[in-house]
């Protein structure tokens, strides 16, 4: 029997359709030029990563990967950009220029004209959780809206795409279409969102860039013990908190939610949220891990999708995406399976 | 070394696979990560049948043996430690 949600005060979102796009060109990761610079043990821990490709396109940016992604999820839909109520842009990590915008540019290329739109971000792959939130309060603000575009195109801030010793990103849109008052059934509904922060962990990972060209920034951690050790530990407390709260106060117990899925990262960290929180993760993740390597914010509905598409999620499933950032952030979503015709899983 | 260190070395040298000496700072020589941490906080939890809060997630606590066991100590109640060498 499935578990009904108790929820009054939760306000669930229908996800219409969603899509992705990853380049074709593929570019194993023994083969990435950043690695001849590496020490030995900075390029064992590369390649123990569990990542044996990732899509990359250098002549594709981080809002013309999005571009695509949305198009694709509109067409599903059959909706016009037009038509949009509002279209949110989760920030690339680096912008090709300052002042501008990248929310208005996807907007004029999209035809997207009457959406209210902005960008949010500053939480790293956890930026999709306030882009969601904002999506959620709109529509609940203005049940007239219309439906919300949230979009991110997956480019890495530096030329290298290794991230010492976290993960190798790979480029990818995303595109997800959200609304309050889908035509019948939706195939996911975003039931809960709950998201915390630490700033004390605010740069434990950065890239400075003013004083140095293009090609000489590099990603630093400030203090890798930090990471290793007391980020760590936080994550497991700061997760496993969120995680039965989100539970508790949708009336669901541990062996009522059918999947765990959380941002493709190393399979090591795969590993540590797996024993962090005593649950398993989807396989999925691990099959996208090493295709994809990291797509940012991107990874945790590609995973869904992707589990879907495969069946391992059916109608009425609950199903948790986990999310953390070194920034630090940790965010976990509870959704729920509608029935499945065109799930637009495939990244394109 | 008393009890609690050689048990925590015990510990250590099976996980990090390398010989630890109870001042040995293992963080320091690059042998540890966030799986290695998750497994030293929890068997420290377990064996010691303690909880490490957020506010104990003080790297120097947790640098050598003999600071765990002074941690261990601290949360205890455990009687006075006896650093070894």
């Amino acid at each position: 029997m499935t578990p009904q949600v108790a929820g009054e005060r939760a306000f669930p979102v229908a996800l219409r359709s969603a899509a992705w796009h990853v380049p074709e060109a593929a570019v194993a990761v023994p083969e990435l030029p950043e690695l001849a610079s590496l020490s030995a043990g900075e390029r064992g821990t590369c390649l123990a990563l569990g990542i044996e490709t990732v899509r990359a396109d250098d002549g594709l940016g981080a809002t013309a990967l999005g571009e695509l992604a949305a198009r694709e999820a509109l067409d599903r839909a059959g909706v016009a950009a037009r038509d949009l109520g509002a279209l949110i842009v989760v920030e690339p990590r680096a912008p090709e220029t300052l002042l501008s915008s990248e929310a208005t540019r996807l907007q004029h290329l999209l035809g997207a004209e009457r959406a209210v739109t902005f960008t949010v971000g500053g939480l790293g792959c956890v930026s999709i959780t306030p882009a969601l939130l904002a999506a959620r309060g709109l529509m609940c603000a203005d049940r007239d809206l219309g439906d919300v575009l949230v979009v991110h195109g997956s480019k890495p801030a530096t030329t290298g795409r290794y991230r010492h010793p976290v993960t190798v990103n790979g480029d990818g849109g995303q595109a997800l279409l959200l609304s309050s008052t889908v035509p019948g059934p939706a195939p996911v509904r975003l039931l809960d969102i709950v998201q915390e922060t630490n700033g004390e962990h605010w740069d434990l990972f950065h890239v400075e860039y003013r004083d140095r060209p293009a090609g000489e920034w590099r990603e630093v951690c400030r203090d890798s013990s930090t990471y290793s050790f007391r980020l760590a530990m936080e994550s497991r407390g700061r997760l496993s908190g969120l995680l039965s709260g989100l539970l508790e106060r949708n009336g669901l117990k541990p062996g009522d939610v059918r999947g765990h899925l959380s941002q493709n990262l190393s399979a090591a960290g795969f590993t540590f949220t797996e024993e962090s929180l005593g649950i398993g993760i989807m396989p999925v993740c691990r099959e996208n891990l090493r295709r994809y390597g990291h797509l940012g914010p991107n990874d945790v509905f590609l995973n869904l999708y992707t589990a879907m598409e495969r069946g391992d999620l059916a109608e009425g499933d609950h199903a948790v995406l986990i999310n953390v950032s070194p920034v630090a952030a940790w965010s976990v979503l509870l959704v729920e399976i509608g029935p499945q015709q065109e799930t637009g899983a495939h990244a394109q | 070394m008393n009890d609690i260190t050689r048990e925590i070395t015990e510990f250590l040298s099976a996980a990090l696979r390398s010989e630890v000496g109870p001042d040995d700072d293992y963080f320091a020589l690059g042998l540890a990560d966030s799986l290695f941490a998750l497994e030293l906080v929890t068997f420290v939890e377990s064996r010691f049948s303690l909880t490490v809060e957020v506010e104990d997630l003080d790297l120097e606590s947790f640098r050598t043996a003999n600071r765990i066991t002074r941690f261990v100590q601290r949360k205890t109640g455990s009687p006075e430690f006896t650093e070894n060498r």
